[in-house]
Order: C-alpha cells, then structure tokens, then sequence
C-alpha cells in the first residue's frame, strides 16, 4: 500500500471537519461563502449548509398578507424547520465544528442541542453590534463568538459569560480578490475616475452630493430617491455580483470607502471596525481612499492605506491622488502585499480553528486513515493505484482520513464508480460490524 | 438484451420471500442476476437455478476490511458491466443505499441513493407505517416485495400446494431468535401428537450444529417408539441436503425459520409454530395448504430485542392439552385460548391466512387495511371488489377513513413520490 496512504492518524490531527452553515442572505453570505474556500483551501474537510436555497420558501411566507402575529407563527417555525435540518446535517456529516455566519439560521434550541452533543459551534458575527443588538440573546448559546469589533464589545461578551470570544477581523480572498486583466469594452464599463462600490447609507447620501462633478460612479442598491446622484448610479441600483465588485475595483482610478452609517450628523463616522471592501480592494491591487477607523491601524500602515477623516479631506486627496498614478500604485501594491502577508480568510480561518484548538486540547478529533479503517491490511497494488487516483481526482491529500474521502465520495453526483462504491460499502459495512 | 438485478442482503429466509419478485422478472427479462450474502450463494443458486448469483460480504464475519473491500471492488466492477436495466434493492440498510449508488438512481427501484441522498420509495414507507400497527399487518413479506414489480405473476404460481412426501415428520429444533422457538419440553408433545395423529411415522430432527444439544434435550422427552423412529441432522446438513430431505417430507414441524421458507419454496406441508415477535401474517409460509398456529396474546406480536415482561405468555397455550389434540387430528371439545388456527389460502393480492379456529378481534381491521393497500397496488382488484378472500363487497368506510388516515400521510398527498414507485408499469403486460 503507497506509504503516503497510510500515514499515522495522530499527524493529522489538524486537519477539521467543519460545518459552514450560511445565513439565507444578506452581506454575510459572500463571507461565509469566502470562509468555505478558505478553509478549503487549508485542506480541511467542509460541508456547506446552503440557508440560501430556503430563502424563497421564507419570502413567500412574506407574501401571504395575513396578520402580523401570524406571520411570526409562520416564520418562527420555519426557522425551527431549517434549523432541524441543519441538526440532520450535522448527524450525518459530524462535523468538528459547525461555523456559522451571522444569521445563519440556527435556532437556540437547536444551539443547545449541539453543545449537548458535543459538537463545537462558533459565531463569526460579521457586523456591527451595535446596530444588530440581537447578538445578546445568541453569543452564550455558541461556543465560540468570533467578533469583528474589540474593547466595550468584548467586555460586553465577557460579562455575559462568553468565554470563546475572539476579536477576527474581516479580510480578503486572494484567489478571487485579485488583479485582473480587462479588456476595452470592460474598461469602459466598469471603469471611471472616481467609484464607489455599496448600499446607499444615509451619511454616504450625503457625502457623495459633492463629488457629482467627477467621473463619479456608484454602484450598488438602496440609492433610490436621491436626485442628485441618480445619473451616477449605475445599473438603475442594481445588486452587483461579486465578480463584476472586482471588475469595478480594478478598472476605477479612485475607489472610495466610506463605511456606513445611519447618522448623517457626520459623515464620516470615525467607528471602529474595518469593513470587507477595505480588504478586497487591497488585495485586488486597488487604490482607495478609505475613512479612519480604530482598528485600523493595526491592520494596515499609513504608507499602506490613503485614510480621510472628514468628506472635505476626502474632497483634496481625491483632487491629489486622480492626478499621481506613481502614488496610488505604490499604495495600492504596498497594501495588496499587506493582505496577502496577513488578511486573506485563510489567515482568519486559520486563526480562527487555532483559537479553538487552543480551548479543546483535544480537538479536532483523530480520524482513522484509510490503512486504519483496513486495520494495516496490505491491498492490491493496482487498488492501492486507483485509490490514489481517486484522492487526486476528489482533490484531497494522499493522507485524507477515511471518513474525509468517503465523504467526497459522497457528494459526487450520478451514479458512483465501483472503486467509490466499494468505499461507501466499507464504511457502512465497518458501521454495521465494528 | 434486458437485464435486471435483485439485491437481497438478508438472511435464509428473505432469498427464499422474494420469490414472487423474482419468478416475475424472470418472466419480463432476459438475464436476472440476484446478489446476496457470499455465505447464502449455494442456497440462491439451489432455490433459483436460472439466475446468475453474485456473492458480497454483507454479512458478519465476511474476512477483514480489507477482504471485503478488494472483494467488493471487484464485485461491484462486475456488476457495473452488466449495464442492468432495472435494479431492486430490497433491504432498508446502509449497505443496500451504499450499494445502490453504483447504479442509475432511476433504474433503482426499492431503496435508492441519489446524488448522495437516501430515498426511500413510497411504497416501502407504507409498509413502515403498517408495521407500526403490527397487528393488522396487511400484507405478506413475499408479496410487499414483489409488488416492487407492478403485477406480479400470480401468488399461486409462486410455491407448489402443499403435498406429502411420505419421508415422515421433520422438525426444526429452533429459530434465530430463541423466545420465538418451543422450548424441548413443548416442542416434544407438539412432535409426539403429530407422530401419534400421523400414524408414528420417521422423525427427522433439523438444525445447526450449535443445536445438537437441543435435539438431544428433545429427545429425552421423546417416548421410545418416537426415539426409534428419530434421525438426527443437526448440524449435518448444507442448504442441497437440507433442500433433499425437507423436499420428501410429509410434514414440517417449525418456527418462523429460513428451513419453513424453503418447505413451502418445495410444496412440504407446513405446521409452523408462531409466538412472542414471529407474526403470521408478515412472514408466515407462502403457498397453499399450510397450517400456522399463531400466540394471540394481548402484546402479540412483540418487539423482538425487548424483554418480555409476561414471562413468555403466549407460549402456553402450545402446551395446552386442548392444542395437542388438535395437532393429533382429535375432534376437539373445546379450543385453547390465546392461540389461534390459520390455514395459508391465495386472494388476487397475494397470500393470506384464514382461521380454523381462535378468535382474532383484530381481523376485521387488517381486512380493511388490506382492501387499502390492495387499492395502491393492483387497483384492478380492489376496485372491483372481488378475489379478495375475507373481504365483504360492503366496505366499512368509518375504518376505511381512520386507516386511510393511518397508512397514508401528507407528503404523500402533497408531493410528487407516488410516481418512482412503478416506473417500470409500461412495460408490463395483463394483469392476471
């Protein structure tokens, strides 16, 4: 049997089996979708819950125009519904750790059950918990409360007795956040002097009246009923995908990043924590004037980021920086380097599964390698071939665990080749007799 | 050339059950290949000469993992190539869905895996439903499994009616699960009122080897012309010999065994013993002319892997005398209580059981529940309202809501699962 099956199963104790549950929609859901890959990319075994595919079901219930006491009804236990099937997914997939996405739609009671059955849950709470003060009535029910803010969050956290709760800021993922090359008609389209990328937030209403007489364009939705920057919204405020998010970054001269607020009494709000577009226009190699955060600096030095602190300082350095190619390249790379050496979601994830490892020495648990599962017998040499054909056509390594390749195998579509179905076989055959 | 596969994984008696299924698409394809359990290959190829059998470890003690996984590779490459057009996979299991995934998910019928999602058909879930009431079990195991065929051949073409052989009395000393067997005491006056009802003739004692013990434990309760007359086999015979002399019997005295199947798969009269989970009407003989005695007690029939918490009642009435002079061919006074007398006849759904004797208050519902399920799978019939042995033209509609209520649940109603219960119905010629 190739050596490199058959690896002891303590030496790959770190690899993990984790549960991406995502919310049904909403800014979480490309981050969870980037975590997903991340850890992927990391080598770990994941399983998706896709909350997304229930979201119409959901909607429809919106649509049934029947009273507001009713509708709760209706919501709440189709919210117990998705949660249960998560609860199935869990039984099947057993995972390590069940991350979940801010909104993912895990239930209290569904939280509970988990933490009773051992499986390790955690929180990435990519918002501002300020603004969604619900986090209070669900961070003691997950196990790990990864937030994207620090200090008075944190002491909050604490005080309620959270006791796996870890600052994990937002970040970028380099394999899609990145340089491209576009061609004319692209250029044209997504490019301009002067974009920005978001939802229209009242405090960015305001802001951007000012800067109408740039080659001025905004994407993004909610910019209705704003006259004076109708004719640079783009797509009449359409959603814009992700893809078409770095095209944008990448064909615009200036990219503005002001972070949102609700408050228009100033514009720029000076909070704390660091938005997603501040790392994916880093690490795709764009320029942007980014507002003043408090955790910012941590994150990334003055000769890395052009930060502003009021719409008028914005104003100059838009004037400065649309003229001085030379500076906004050398910005630009300096902090795609920056995020590449330090805040690419691998890094979160990474951060994110050694702080679990940290609070459960035991954690995650030992998986039987193949040789184990076949108890150290030797197989035929033109097996052990088609067997490493397998792992490199499923895209694991040479010393995935048994469980991790059966479960590969598993969400292969269509019928199944022998090799693949004698490996389920095997494993429902060591189920039944073990 | 069409060619369809049967994968049985279960034990003696369930390759035996699923003849009905098989006789059928033997009749429909050109090649049926059944698969079972590498230990039960002999006894596939004895009961089903015509079909191409395949042996895989599904069973304990199969060898090691990796004996059973380069056993099953290449297995599994052999099936591949055989391009089968239709697959029935018969046994709820991990195994089986496991299997399955080697297949077009829509070639499957029975238990299927699609795109990594276990699917169990409606057909099978209705039969999960009616053995939550295990009491007014509608339907036969041989024919629930050969109605994953739509209209199978004809439940009297499936076993021979039951005839002697003139090789004597032959006794099954014990079935898999012990609470389900006559104890050697009982099981000897059963034996000795049928050896002095039948004119004393040869008594052949069958089992494994592990039941040695018991034959002889039986035969010391055995009068000395009965030990005269008495052969042991235990433990001496493979599934051919076992085939041969069952086969030349005059009667078969048994529990729910593999050995009773294959007394009704031969045409052996059958005297089987039925108590504690063994239930008649699930798993009783198939063919006509056989006799069960069924245990009627208040919790008959039990769950198998609970304790019993009446101390085995519905054993006694096997050792009332009253059922000892029935088992002679004695005019009887009066009947024992908790037991009851059925003979195996046919209906147009398949096989079924008439009382000689004893009462069952649980008949009129299973009679109901019958017409019921006989309505999903040959429609013909039920809607004709005939071939329905038991069952009066005038139907009780206030059960027939309950019941209906019962077997049939709201998925059913709401999502489109009826229609991958036949899909192999275009195919099939008349009804019979």
């Amino acid at each position: 049997m190739n050596s490199s099956l058959c690896d002891d199963a303590a030496s790959r104790g770190e690899k993990a089996r984790v549960l991406v549950v995502l919310p049904m929609y909403g800014g979480s859901l490309p981050v969870g979708r980037y975590c997903v890959d991340a850890l992927r990319n990391l080598g770990h075994t994941v399983e998706v819950f896709e909350a997304p595919d229930f979201h119409s079901a959901f909607s429809a219930l919106k649509g049934l125009r029947v009273t507001t006491d009713r509708l709760e009804y209706l919501e709440n236990s189709f919210l117990q519904v998705v949660s249960q099937a998560v609860l199935a997914k869990v039984e099947t997939f057993e995972p390590d750790l069940v991350l979940a996405l801010a909104q993912a739609p895990l239930s209290r009671q569904a939280l509970k059950r988990l933490r009773r059955d051992g499986v390790a849950t955690a929180m990435w709470f990519v918002e501002d918990h300020r603004l969604f003060t619900y986090w209070r009535a669900f961070a003691p029910y997950y196990d790990f409360f990864a937030v994207i803010q620090k200090d008075d969050f944190l002491d909050k956290l604490e005080e309620l007795g959270v006791e796996g709760a870890l600052y994990l800021p937002l970040a970028a993922l380099a394999s899609f956040h990145k340089p491209v090359d576009l061609s004319p008609v692209e250029k044209r389209r997504f490019g301009a002097d002067v974009s920005f990328m978001g939802a229209g937030y009242p405090n960015r209403r305001l802001a951007f009246r000012q800067f109408t007489g740039y080659d001025f364009k905004i994407w993004g939705t909610e910019w209705e009923g704003e006259p004076l920057l109708q004719r640079h919204v783009q797509l009449g405020g359409a959603r814009v995908s992700p893809e078409d998010a770095v095209r944008i970054y990448n064909a615009t001269r200036i990219n503005l990043n002001l972070h949102s607020s609700v408050h228009t009494s100033e514009l720029v709000g000076r909070g704390d924590f660091v938005n997603p577009r501040t790392f994916e226009l880093a690490a795709c190699g764009a320029f942007q004037l980014v507002d003043e955060r408090s955790l910012l600096p941590e994150l990334f030095a003055c000769d890395e980021l052009v930060t502003f602190s009021s719409v008028e300082e914005l104003h100059g350095l838009i004037r400065d920086y649309l003229e001085d190619e030379e500076a906004r390249q050398a910005y630009a790379l300096r902090a795609r380097e920056r995020v590449l050496r330090e805040h690419t979601y691998e890094h979160r994830m990474q951060a994110l599964l050694d702080f679990v490892r940290a609070k459960r020495p035991s954690w995650p648990a030992v998986r039987r390698t193949l040789e184990s599962a076949l108890h150290g017998a030797q197989l035929p040499s033109e097996l052990t071939a088609e067997l490493g054909q397998l792992l490199e056509s499923l895209g694991l390594p040479a010393d995935a665990s048994f469980d991790d390749l059966c479960w590969a195998v598993r969400q292969r579509k269509g019928t199944l080749t022998e090799l693949e179905t004698a490996l389920l076989f095997l494993q429902e055959w060591k189920k039944q007799y073990a | 050339m069409k060619k369809a596969l049967v994968i049985q994984l279960a034990r003696f008696g369930d390759i035996i059950q699923t003849k009905r299924l098989i006789l059928t698409l033997i009749g429909r394809y050109d090649e049926v290949h059944l698969a079972v359990d590498s230990s039960l290959v002999p006894l596939a190829r004895l009961v089903y000469p015509q079909l191409c059998v395949h042996g895989l470890a599904a069973h304990r003690g199969a060898g090691s993992p990796a004996e059973v996984f380069a056993a099953s590779r290449m297995l599994f490459g052999r099936l591949a190539s055989e391009r089968f057009d239709a697959v029935y996979n018969l046994n709820f299991s991990r195994l089986n869905f496991s299997l399955s995934a080697l297949f077009d998910a829509d070639s499957v019928r029975g238990y299927a895996m699609r795109s990594g999602q276990p699917e169990v058909p409606l057909w099978a879930r209705l039969a999960f439903r009616w053995t939550r009431k295990r009491r007014i079990a509608p339907l036969n195991l041989v024919d629930f499994w050969a109605y994953f065929a739509r209209n199978p051949v004809c439940a009297g073409e499936v076993n021979p009616v039951a005839a002697r052989g003139g090789g004597g009395i032959g006794v099954v000393l014990a079935g898999r699960d012990s609470r389900r067997s006559l104890p050697p005491a009982v099981l000897a006056a059963c034996v000795q009122a049928v050896f002095e009802g039948t004119g004393g003739p040869a008594i052949t004692l069958l089992g494994t080897a592990a039941e040695k013990t018991l034959a002889r434990q039986l035969m010391r309760h055995f009068s000395g012309p009965m030990v005269e007359r008495t052969v042991t086999l235990a433990g001496k015979t493979g599934y051919s010999d076992l085939a041969e002399v069952v086969g030349t019997l005059d009667t078969l005295i048994t529990p729910d065994t593999g050995t009773m199947h294959l007394a009704a798969h031969l045409g052996t009269p059958v005297q089987a013993f039925f108590l504690s989970s063994a239930w008649c009407f699930e798993t009783g003989p198939y063919g006509m002319g056989h006799r069960v005695w069924q245990g009627l007690v208040q919790c008959s029939p039990c769950e198998e892997n609970r304790p019993c918490p009446v101390s085995v009642a519905c054993l006694a009435p096997f050792a009332d005398k009253r059922f000892l002079q029935v088992l002679a061919g004695k005019a009887a006074e009066a009947y024992p209580e908790h037991l009851s007398g059925l003979v195996s006849m046919f209906d147009a759904v398949g096989v079924t059981y008439l009382p000689v004797f004893g009462e069952d208050m649980a008949a009129p519902e299973r009679r109901e529940l019958r017409r019921l399920v006989a309505e999903h799978v040959c429609p013909e019939t039920a809607n004709a309202g005939a071939g329905l042995i038991g069952l009066s033209a005038m139907q009780d509609m206030t059960l027939q809501d309950s019941l209906g209520r019962f077997l049939f649940s709201e998925s059913d109603w709401m999502l489109d699962a009826a229609g991958r219960d036949f899909p192999d119905v275009a195919d099939v010629p008349g009804f019979c």
